[in-house]
């Protein structure tokens, strides 16, 4: 955590790059179509939207239309909300133990990253599945399996939509609560820019882990980095829980309202290692209180005294993966051009070959990985080319 | 002298760069245009989209013109163009005007092969049934449509 310098040594104006920069959203309802799910979170100030690409609890889904990939993508061009993320639907169980369940949500879930890159939503978030009591071992090396086979299957058909693992409250018999297993999990699938993790405050919460004071919170983090990794972390959905610390129950709460409490949003916000972290609110009463939660958390996150704004200018096809084919980044000070290509992979699997595939430039100078970068800067990202 | 070198958004007048490089001194003139062709790689073109990093193209561009009329001893004129470009029309055209036609070709050449090479532009194929972004050797589909 480096959250030493207090908010007294900001001027305003950086307050406010900040804050705005920062990619903080909801998870945003799609009735009436998908795209009303950007427009609306455009309208209560989201720079980060989650939504489901079909609906949560059924097994099909008709594929998606020319007409509807096109809308979609062209109402995010225009809404130009940088950082989208599927949720992927309830049933689907990926360690199930009875074959027919388990084929169908292997094949559902295939359909889930299929959707999303055809919509380019760069991650599709997945509750670990449960064990059923069934015998909880063998139960991970089926989730284990069904990620390696989905992800060599779908990148064999050109698929870059990564997988987000999310962290469970451990209600029955889910898989996923503890750090270690999930740590487990992923080091079963193997090193892939395709896997990530997301952190669901409620549920590390229930599941037991503190994180409502300044120690409580290092404690935690320190033990999620040691046992799964802060470098595997894609999406941070940050929910107070109504239920107590440990309770293995999963009530979502409005932020600063719930067990949870208002400081642990404040630390987790202002820790210099998550700037980048797109954190989405996924809070009760979605009409009436997610533009309070969303200005909730972006006042938390201005309120500290962190990182430098940075602004991604890409070429080439990596220019379709952004509205404008731009992206303004937060990272730490002190960060160089290499740190700008991790935080951009982290955005987006489709960037993992960013920086073997592209040169870098600030200005009319090319320069390396190791250049500094300062404030409000931009750093341009040239595949080769081809004039002429 | 510098070398005449510009990128931008205008349609390409040939005549009127080769007037800013041809003299009555000049017993060769060599003008290469790049046009925009309906087939390419097996796919049927609709019509090209070029994009520039101007900040490092327009100083690269200017290095390479100048190099090669210092090189050769000639004059050269350059001129790419950005934004759409339709089919039959010219993408880039170089004018190269010399005492004698074998460095008129050979800067001429030159100055093509290193524009592909290190000027950083990008085209893009919009073709009937999608579009594509050429990288280099690569072509890989574009995911925004027109």
């Amino acid at each position: 955590m480096d959250h030493d310098s207090g908010p007294s040594t900001l001027s305003s104006q950086e307050d406010e790059g900040s804050g705005s920069t920062r990619l903080i959203g909801a998870h945003m309802p799609t009735a009436g179509g998908l795209k009303n799910s950007l427009t609306a979170g455009l309208e209560i100030g989201c720079t980060a939207v989650q939504l489901f690409t079909g609906n949560p609890r059924q097994w099909s889904h008709p594929s998606l239309t020319d007409d509807e990939i096109r809308e979609f993508r062209a109402t995010h061009e225009q809404t130009g909300i940088p950082f989208l993320v599927a949720h992927d639907s309830y049933l689907i169980n990926l360690a199930a133990p009875a074959a027919d369940v388990l084929e169908r949500s292997r094949s559902a879930f295939r359909g889930e990253l299929e959707r999303a890159h055809a919509l380019g939503i760069p991650w599709v978030v997945t509750h670990m599945g449960s064990h059923l009591d069934q015998g909880e071992e063998e139960a991970v090396k089926r989730l284990i399996t069904s990620l390696k086979e989905i992800l060599e299957e779908t990148e064999a058909e050109g698929c870059t939509a990564g997988v987000a693992l999310e962290t469970t409250a451990g209600q029955g018999t889910g898989l996923g609560w503890s750090f270690n297993q999930l740590g487990d999990i992923l080091k079963g699938v193997g090193d892939n820019p395709r896997l990530g993790v997301c952190m669901d405050t409620c549920h590390v919460f229930a599941a037991g882990y503190d994180i409502r004071t300044p120690e409580a919170y290092r404690e935690t983090i320190q033990k999620f980095d040691d046992q799964v990794g802060i470098r595997y972390l894609r999406v941070i959905h940050t929910n107070d829980s109504k239920k107590g610390l440990g309770s293995r129950v999963d009530r979502h709460e409005h932020i600063g309202m719930g067990e949870i409490g208002m400081e642990a949003f404040s630390l987790l916000l202002n820790d210099s290692r998550l700037l980048h972290i797109p954190v989405v609110a996924e809070t009760p009463d979605a009409q009436t209180m997610h533009r309070v939660n969303v200005a909730r958390l972006r006042r938390l996150a201005a309120s500290g005294a962190y990182g430098i704004v940075v602004t991604a200018q890409l070429f080439g096809h990596y220019s379709d993966l952004f509205p404008g084919g731009t992206v303004d980044v937060l990272l730490p000070k002190g960060a160089v051009v290499n740190d700008l290509a991790v935080a951009l992979t982290d955005l987006n699997p489709a960037l993992s070959d960013l920086a073997s595939h592209c040169r870098f430039a600030i200005a009319d100078d090319l320069v390396d990985g190791t250049t500094a970068l300062r404030e409000g800067c931009t750093v341009a990202a040239l595949p080769p080319s081809s004039g002429g | 002298m510098m070398a005449y070198a510009y990128i931008g958004h205008e349609a390409i007048d040939k005549s009127a760069l080769e007037k800013r490089v041809v003299t009555v001194e000049d017993g060769a003139v060599c003008t290469f245009v790049g046009n925009v062709r309906r087939h390419s790689r097996g796919r049927e073109v609709a019509y090209l989209e070029y994009n520039a990093y101007l900040p490092i193209a327009s100083r690269t561009l200017q290095e390479i013109a100048d190099e090669a009329e210092a090189r050769w001893q000639v004059k050269l004129a350059v001129q790419h163009k950005i934004g759409r470009v339709e089919l039959g029309e010219a993408s880039v055209v170089i004018v190269v005007a010399s005492v004698h036609r074998a460095e008129a070709f050979d800067a001429c050449r030159f100055c093509i092969d290193t524009l592909k090479e290190k000027v950083p532009i990008w085209k893009r194929e919009v073709c009937p049934d999608g579009a594509f972004w050429i990288e280099g050797e690569e072509a890989l589909p574009a995911s925004k449509a027109d």
